[in-house]
C-alpha cells in the first residue's frame, strides 16, 4: 500500500542521512585518499627527479674527471717539454761558455808565447851582438858593426823558425 | 500482517513512523561504523576498520568506474554511491538481525492503530524493522534516483530529448524507477515475511523447534540477498544516473 507521506518523508530523511554520512564519513575518507594519492605522487616524482639528478651528477663528475686527467697529462707533457728545452739551453750555454773560455785561454797563451818569444829574441839579439862585439872588438870598426847587427836581424827570423 | 504506527493516519499524508525512524537508525549505525573507521585516519598505516572502509571506497570506485569510466562522473557520484551502498547494506540487514514488536491489546487511534489492524496483526505492533521492507520508502529512494538522473540529463537538453525519439524509452522512464524500488522492497519484505512465518511454525511436541534448520538456512540466504540487493540498487542507481550524465562523459 503506497503512502504518500512515508514516500516523501523517506526521501527527505534519506537526504539528511546522506548529508550526515557525506559530511562526517565520506569527506574524511576521501580527503585521506586524496592526501595519500598526492603523497605517493610527490614521492614518485621526487624519486624520479632525484634519480635524474644523480645521473646528471655522475655524468658531470665523469666529465670533470676526464678533463682533469687530460689537463694533468697536458701539464706534465708541457713541463717535460719545457724541462727538455731548458736542459738543452743550459747545456748549449755551458758549451758556448766552455768554448769561449777555451778560446780565451788559447789566445792568452798565444799572446804570452809571442810576447815571450819577442822578449827572448830581443835578448838573443842583444846577446849575439854583445858576444860578437866582444869577439870582434879588435877587428871591426863602427861600420862593420852596423852591418853585422843588420845581418843578424835579417837571419833571426830563420833561426826562430 | 504486522501493524505499524502512523503519523496523520487519516489524511492522505500518512507517515510510517517506524520506517522513518529506521532510516535514521540505519544511517546512525552506518555513521557510527564509519566514524570508527575515520576516527584515527592514518594515511600510511591503515588498520582495523579503516581497512574495511577503504576497501568499501575502492569497491564503490571500481563499481562506478566499470559502469561509467569518466573521472568527472566518478567524482560526482562517489559520495552518493558510497552512502547508498553502506546505508542499504545496514538497512537490509536490520530486519535479519532483529525485528522487534510489542503486543498491544488496546488500539491507539491517533497513531493509526485501529482495532481491526490489531486484530489482523494479532496485536503485534512493529518497533524495529528494515526501512527497506516498506514499499513507499523503497519507491522513494528509486524516485529520488530518477529525479537526479533527469536533473543530470537536462544539462544537455539536445542529447536528453533525442533519447526519446524512441517511444520505448518513455516507457522505460516509468518502469525503471518502479522496478528499481519494487525489487528492493520485494526482496527485503519477502525475506522478513518468511522469517516471521518460519518463527511461527508450531514446535514438535512443544519443545522441538522444527523450523530451526529452515530458519538458519533462510537467514544465511537472507544475508546474501540483503547484501546483493544493496549492491544491485547501487549499481542500477549509478547506471540510471550515468546514462543521462551526458555532460560528464556518460550516456552510452
Amino acid at each position: 500500500m503506497f503512502e504518500l507521506g512515508t514516500f516523501i518523508v523517506s526521501i527527505i530523511s534519506f537526504l539528511i542521512v546522506y548529508w550526515l554520512i557525506r559530511r562526517w564519513a565520506f569527506h574524511p575518507l576521501h580527503n585521506m585518499f586524496e592526501k595519500r594519492r598526492m603523497y605517493v605522487e610527490t614521492q614518485l616524482s621526487d624519486a624520479e627527479k632525484e634519480r635524474e639528478q644523480a645521473i646528471k651528477m655522475a655524468a658531470d663528475q665523469k666529465e670533470m674527471l676526464e678533463t682533469s686527467r687530460k689537463q694533468a697529462k697536458e701539464m706534465i707533457d708541457h713541463a717535460r717539454l719545457r724541462a727538455e728545452e731548458q736542459a738543452k739551453e743550459i747545456v748549449d750555454q755551458a758549451k758556448a761558455e766552455a768554448e769561449r773560455l777555451v778560446e780565451q785561454g788559447r789566445s792568452l797563451i798565444e799572446k804570452e808565447r809571442e810576447e815571450a818569444l819577442r822578449a827572448v829574441m830581443a835578448e838573443v839579439t842583444t846577446l849575439t851582438v854583445s858576444i860578437s862585439e866582444k869577439l870582434l872588438r879588435e877587428h871591426a870598426n863602427e861600420s862593420l858593426h852596423e852591418q853585422l847587427v843588420k845581418e843578424a836581424d835579417a837571419h833571426l827570423g830563420e833561426l826562430v823558425c | 500482517m504486522i501493524a505499524f504506527p502512523y503519523l496523520f493516519p487519516d489524511s492522505i499524508f500518512k507517515i510510517n513512523i517506524v520506517t522513518i525512524a529506521m532510516i535514521f537508525v540505519a544511517g546512525l549505525i552506518a555513521l557510527i561504523f564509519l566514524r570508527l573507521a575515520t576516527r584515527k585516519l592514518d594515511m600510511r598505516h591503515p588498520k582495523g576498520w579503516q581497512n574495511i572502509m577503504e576497501w568499501g571506497m575502492e569497491f564503490t570506485r571500481t563499481m562506478v568506474g566499470d559502469i561509467v569510466p569518466s573521472e568527472r562522473f566518478i567524482q560526482f557520484i562517489m559520495p552518493l554511491a558510497f552512502t547508498v551502498l553502506i546505508f542499504l547494506f545496514v538497512a537490509n540487514w536490520m530486519g535479519l538481525v532483529a525485528t522487534i514488536s510489542i503486543h498491544l491489546n488496546t488500539p491507539i487511534p491517533w497513531l493509526g492503530i485501529t482495532a481491526s489492524d490489531l486484530q489482523s496483526a494479532n496485536g503485534d505492533v512493529a518497533l524495529f524493522d528494515s526501512p527497506t521492507a516498506n514499499l513507499s520508502m523503497a519507491l522513494g529512494l528509486a524516485v529520488m534516483v530518477w529525479l537526479i538522473s533527469h536533473y543530470q540529463g537536462l544539462h544537455r537538453p539536445k542529447a536528453y530529448f533525442k533519447n526519446y525519439r524512441n517511444p520505448l524509452h518513455i516507457l522505460e522512464e516509468i518502469t525503471n524507477p518502479l522496478t528499481h524500488g519494487m525489487r528492493l522492497y520485494g526482496n527485503i519484505f519477502a525475506g522478513e515475511v518468511l522469517i516471521a512465518s518460519i518463527l511461527s511454525m508450531p514446535m514438535l511436541f512443544h519443545f522441538i523447534p522444527t523450523g530451526l534448520p529452515l530458519l538458519v538456512g533462510w537467514l544465511l540466504y537472507g544475508a546474501f540477498v540483503s547484501s546483493l540487493q544493496a549492491y544491485i540498487f547501487a549499481v542500477l542507481m549509478v547506471l540510471y544516473i550515468g546514462m543521462k550524465s551526458y555532460h560528464m562523459g556518460g550516456g552510452h
